[in-house]
């Protein structure tokens, strides 16, 4: 059913595309301010070492040099991202963890200086043991990396929903397999960055390239004792954080911890190679399911177990861990679930929340192990979707309600556009054709910190001349399109032309918003956005029947106007009054409506400013378990992709020809906006499946921090996608959207493994699908097939 | 990320150059597009307080003279692609020239710099060395010249004396009934360092069916790259056919070191091998009736 | 420290400076001309973020010294639009949703001028080609080269 909407789903260019296309919009690294200082950071060359001593009085010698910092100049905070787990200082105390672990930070006139400065900080190091590989950090006599954690264990999920293993029993049809992935990395092209200016007022503002500035705003205060209040956190253009960026950094920290040692504005940037060894990206996964299945292909039963590589400190490893099994309750209908997960601590870089957080190869597996179920079975691995898929109104074994769910709409969708049915079992040896699910949340249904607060806050204010609304809010436009998404749900809310809402957002003083994490914005900002627009559309037409005595219930603003139920609008006078104001203007409102112009000036006279509120916060979600939060939302995205692949039968490489895509979020926005998220998406994972994997040396190094060699794909590996945006209509979600930018990565590793195996007749157990792995597989089931 | 501090200089004639790189030896560097040099000066693995920069040299051009073609050291990767004479007549260059980098590096990069870097991997060393390249060196003591596989000695080290800078680099026009290729196995399908690179030449006899000369070099799989003498020795006066290069390919796999290769690579040689050898094949046969 | 004298000619406007020689020219477009639409995004040649034209080629400035490029054409990003007047790249990359975080825009438009520049008609494989050395993490790069083929078109319809 198509709604009348003035601009919802719509093609509108983006508000902030111009600047983008020109150049003037502003990153991090643009922005200056005079008389700022350049900070560099030391950082530990050892995975696991005690710190014995440190000399800085070379480098505080140093002509430059304004600042050197190290732990003892530090109130001893802990800090990180859940506050059950903060196991981080800003600089290290008493020893290092990774190689890459922050030791000291300074502060001098350039970078230049800065640089030299840290090369003559001398750090004596006792050399621990260490591990990097989750497996031996479990194991008896491991060093314990964190005094807390013995066994290194940084978080256990144990989680049964019915009795799996009696379920198991009675299947007929069991598939057990494994998937083991690497770690990876964001990728976004613009590495992380701040500027920190503390003022004579006691005031900081942090500017900073982050997704969050709600939770680096809390962390920056906790950490410097500072008031929030007297924290201000300002996100500029952001280069891409995809969820690396959803936390406060060193950067953050040392650069506001030296600017209030300093007095002066601080800059601190990472390079390509610093991005890599900070991390807060992709766990590296190790999972392993048993599905079992009734002959007629209905699923009863899933036992899981994942072991997650977490590098040296939780950073959003607490929810990952629970991610991983939690976002496999659905879509489709699994009465027993059985999840055992163990996030382990290493001595590398800490992983975070990377788009999708835990469940993307979670997903790849169990879709993976549902098309070697549908073989058994001789069944179409659509067939054996479709079969299990649940409805919308239907709730998962753990609890996660599927308030709207157009899977089965988007299995459809792909099955037809790809020519499915042709192509299944008729291409030639060397070609395949594979499809997989996927689903996210449309937002998590609690904040990473426990409390009460509402997730988003909207202020619309509406401009005293009538001319335009601005929206403050506190959302990250990270390039996912926000910024846009609120303009036109405010346009489309309050009636008016999209062309006449400003939107200025990314700053902790617009307005509290957890930012853009859990493919929140969308739905939770949306909301309040909409709140807002509608409680400003209600002041300013109370204000109009108020002076123009009618009853306000007979009246709307649609299409810039004020619009009644029939009963006649005599505004004459109203009219006439906005004309004489306004003497000497060439454009004065004309026609026998009177103009939102008109009415907004009318309502700021006669009550003083307009300013819409609005404030989103979910109902209380989820179950009665433990960690039963995590995984919740007000609602759940969802999609569908099928892959073609090319696997060069003599070399292993693995060319992806095509990509069809289908997405349900609820309601398209802006459509151009929910095709370039899945498009985005399918790259990423695109890139996760074939190329993508952070390398180590012996000695905890990262051995491949650049671009060259991390690879993510280049416009030549891209294959041409077909995307198709189904819409469920989300009773949860304003105007029925809900989310696209994560819950569209899901299918993507696993239609290309899934392809890939149809194509050589198995496909790795392990990713990356680079050539070497691929042709292992081929070599291996050619000799055990006897040719 | 920042460059370290260093003395520029602009020398305005090749004898000039040679002189300031013989007075500051192993601290000065020859700087032509830098797509190199300045990324190991930036990660530390060069050091170098001189630069010498060749930009006022007349060191680019293609030129063709009788059967000789010379290309100047100084010739960007792009101005191969786009001249007519290596389009015509060198196909390898052309592959190799075409899968190097990216649009952006191609257009600083040198053909010079990419053999006096002499990485194990370079793209454009395998095509030359099957075109049976000669470079040209001009220094303190006078100018020298030598095949290109006895310019590269190893992994960075070429046969450069102190002060020398490499001039051109010459190769004979090949025959008619000559083609070739150059085939790369990478992981992405833009900016990759070959894992594998393979380089043929084939020129036949006048019957179109038997192989006169028969050139393959391979790269990345040993600290240098290398012509593959003893499958060279498989095609010279063989048939034309899938058997030959079955064999070739078979055997091409003996000249990669084994410290390097591993199965999957020695394989991987093989099938790029084969494949380069088809493709070459094609194109002579493609010259010949032309 | 010895600076060198450099003239630089950066989107029509002729600028003499004197640089030490171990600044690149992102380095000097950016902070000594204010010009920050050249990105850093990896310092070494690996994702394209830093694209200028240099006599109408794309080259990573971040591999080019300020001190190579005197006496060079420079086209920055910045140089594209005509006072709020979009150029004709631009405008598509904007109505076609090539555009999401916007990082590694400057250096693909840039590029994508080259190629238009050289070839006004081109097929989707040189598109590609052209753009191979810009590296875009948000889009999955459909958008943009939907928007190169639509600006192509609307540029040969002009000049019809």
């Amino acid at each position: 059913m198509k709604e009348d909407f003035q601009v919802i789903g719509s093609r509108v260019p983006r508000k902030d595309a111009p600047d983008k296309a020109t150049g003037s919009a502003r990153f991090i690294d643009d922005l200056d301010v005079s008389g700022r200082l350049y900070g560099a950071l030391l950082q530990s060359p050892l995975a696991h070492a005690r710190i014995v001593g440190m000399d800085t009085s070379r480098a505080e010698r140093l002509r430059g040099v304004r600042s050197v910092l190290t732990a003892r100049d530090i109130p001893p905070v802990k800090y990180g991202v859940s506050p059950a787990r903060y196991d981080e200082h800003v600089l290290a105390v008493e020893k290092v963890r990774y190689v890459g672990d922050e030791v000291a930070a300074v502060a001098a006139v350039d970078l230049e200086t800065a640089m030299e400065a840290v090369s003559l900080i001398r750090v004596d190091y006792d050399p621990l043991p260490y591990v990097l590989d989750p497996f031996e950090a479990m194991a008896e006599g491991a060093p314990r990396i964190h005094e807390q954690a013995p066994g290194n264990i940084c978080v256990e999920v144990h989680q049964e929903f019915g009795d799996v293993e009696a379920v198991l029993e009675s299947c007929d049809v069991i598939r057990t397999g494994c998937l083991k992935s690497k770690n990876q990395d964001g990728g976004f092209l613009e590495p992380h960055g701040s500027l920190a200016v503390y003022d004579l007022q006691g005031h900081l503002t942090l500017y900073s390239s982050t997704q969050a500035p709600h939770y680096v705003q809390r962390t920056v205060a906790m950490v410097t004792g500072l008031p929030m209040s007297r924290v201000h956190v300002i996100k500029p253009y952001v280069g891409g954080g995809f969820g690396p960026k959803a936390e406060a950094t060193p950067l953050d920290l040392c650069a506001s911890l030296l600017s209030m040692r300093t007095g002066r504005p601080v800059k601190m940037n990472y390079t390509r190679e610093q991005v890599f060894l900070h991390s807060r990206a992709r766990h590296r996964f190790f999972h392993e399911m048993s599905i079992g299945a009734l002959k007629d292909g209905t699923l009863k039963a899933l036992r899981h177990q994942c072991v997650l590589d977490g590098g040296a400190y939780a950073s959003f490893g607490i929810a990952t861990a629970y991610y991983a099994g939690s976002l496999l309750g659905g879509p489709y209908r699994l009465p027993n679930m059985k999840y055992d997960g163990y996030r382990v601590y290493t001595n590398k870089p800490a992983c975070g929340a990377q788009r999708g957080h835990g469940g993307v190869h979670a997903r790849a597996l169990f879709e993976r192990q549902l098309d070697l179920l549908a073989d058994d079975l001789g069944m179409d691995p659509v067939e054996l979707r479709l079969r299990n898929v649940m409805n919308a109104g239907e709730t998962t074994c753990n609890q996660l309600n599927m308030s709207s769910l157009g899977m089965r709409e988007c299995i459809e969708a792909v099955a037809a556009k790809s020519g499915w049915k042709q192509k299944r079992g008729a291409l030639p040896r060397g070609k395949g054709i594979g499809m997989a699910c996927g689903f996210f949340v449309s937002g998590a249904g609690y904040p990473i910190y426990r409390s009460e607060t509402p997730h988003s806050t909207i202020r619309l204010e509406v401009h005293e001349d009538g001319g335009g609304v601005t929206v403050y809010t506190g959302s990250a436009e990270i390039g996912q399109g926000s910024d846009t998404v609120v303009a036109m749900i405010a346009a489309e809310a309050l009636g008016i032309s999209y062309s006449d809402v400003l939107v200025r957002s990314g700053s902790t003083d617009y307005s509290l918003d957890l930012g853009a994490y859990s493919s929140r914005q969308t739905l939770m900002t949306g909301h309040a956005v909409k709140r807002a627009a509608e409680d400003a559309k209600r002041k300013i037409l109370e204000a109009v029947a108020d002076v123009l005595v009618v009853d306000p219930q007979g009246l709307d603003i649609r299409r810039g106007v004020v619009e009644t139920d029939g009963t006649p609008l005599d505004f004459a006078a109203s009219r006439m009054r906005y004309v004489q104001e306004h003497r000497g203007w060439t454009d004065h409102p004309t026609g026998d409506r009177l103009t939102f112009r008109e009415a907004a000036r009318l309502a700021f006279i006669r009550n003083g400013p307009v300013v819409g509120l609005g404030s989103y916060k979910p109902p209380p979600l989820g179950g009665e378990y433990k960690g039963a939060a995590v995984g919740t939302s007000p609602a759940f995205g969802c999609s569908a992709q099928v892959a073609e692949v090319t696997v060069d039968l003599e070399t292993g490489q693995v060319v992806v020809e095509s990509v069809t895509g289908a997405h349900d979020c609820g309601r398209a926005i802006n459509l151009t906006q929910v095709e370039a998220q899945m498009q985005g998406a399918m790259s990423m994972g695109l890139g996760e499946a074939l190329f993508e994997e952070v390398r180590f040396d012996e000695t905890g190094r990262v051995a491949n921090p650049t671009l060259g060699e991390y690879r993510i794909p280049t416009i030549l590996d891209m294959p041409k996608i077909e995307c198709v945006v189904v819409e469920s209509d989300e009773p949860n979600g304003p105007y029925g959207a809900k989310e696209v930018g994560e819950g569209a990565i899901m299918p993507t590793i696993p239609a290309i493994l899934n392809a890939v195996k149809d194509a050589v007749g198995s496909a790795p157990d392990e990713l990356p699908l680079h050539p070497q792995r691929v042709l292992g597989v081929i070599m291996r089931d050619g000799e055990s097939s006897g040719s | 990320m920042l460059l370290p501090r260093f003395d520029y200089h602009m020398p305005m004639t090749l004898a000039e150059a040679c002189s300031i790189l013989e007075t500051y030896g192993d601290e000065a560097r020859v700087l032509a597009g830098g797509t190199d040099l300045l990324v190991d000066l930036k990660t530390g693995s060069i050091r170098a307080k001189h630069l010498v920069s060749l930009e006022r040299l007349e060191l680019s051009g293609v030129t063709q003279e009788q059967e000789r073609i010379r290309i100047g050291s100084r010739s960007t990767v792009a101005d191969l692609l786009s001249e007519d004479v290596v389009q015509r007549h060198l196909q390898p260059l052309m592959d190799g020239a075409r899968s190097l980098g990216s649009p952006q590096i191609r257009n600083r990069a040198t053909i010079g710099g990419n053999l006096c870097s002499a990485r194990p991997a370079a793209d454009l060393i395998p095509p030359l060395l099957v075109l049976d390249a000669e470079v040209y060196l001009s220094g303190p003591k006078g100018d020298r010249a030598m095949t290109l596989d006895a310019f590269i000695l190893g992994p960075g080290r070429t046969a450069l004396a102190p002060g020398e800078i490499l001039e051109q680099i010459v190769v004979d026009l090949p025959r008619a009934a000559g083609g070739g290729a150059y085939l790369k196995l990478g992981v992405r399908r833009a900016m990759e360092i070959a894992r594998v690179g393979v380089a043929v030449f084939l020129s036949l006899e006048e019957d179109g069916k038997t192989i006169r000369i028969a050139r393959i070099a391979l790269g990345a799989v040993g600290p240098r790259p290398i012509r593959a003498l003893n499958a060279e020795r498989v095609l010279t006066g063989s048939r034309a056919d899938a058997r030959t290069w079955e064999e070739a390919a078979r055997t091409a796999v003996e000249h990669a070191a084994p410290r390097t290769c591993h199965e999957f690579k020695c394989k991987a040689v093989a099938v790029l091998t084969r494949r380069a050898l088809e493709q070459a094949w094609r194109k002579a046969v493609g010259n010949g009736h032309a | 420290m010895r600076e060198h004298e450099i003239t630089l000619h950066v989107n029509g406007v002729e600028h003499r400076l004197w640089v030490p020689a171990h600044r690149s020219l992102i380095q000097v477009l950016r902070e000594d001309l204010a010009l920050t639409g050249a990105k850093h995004g990896c310092g070494v040649g690996d994702c394209g973020a830093c694209t200028v034209l240099m006599d109408g080629r794309p080259v990573n400035s971040c591999l080019v010294l300020a001190v190579q490029a005197d006496g060079h054409e420079i086209l920055t990003i910045e140089g594209l639009a005509r006072g709020s007047r979009l150029a004709p790249l631009q405008e598509s990359f904007v109505e076609k949703g090539a555009i999401q975080c916007g990082f590694c825009t400057p250096g693909m438009i840039l590029s994508a001028k080259a190629l238009l520049d050289r070839v006004p008609n081109p097929e989707e494989p040189e598109v590609r080609n052209a753009l191979a050395g810009n590296l875009c993490r948000c889009t999955g790069y459909q958008k943009i080269v939907e928007a190169v083929l639509d600006a192509a078109a609307k540029t040969r319809e002009e000049d019809l």
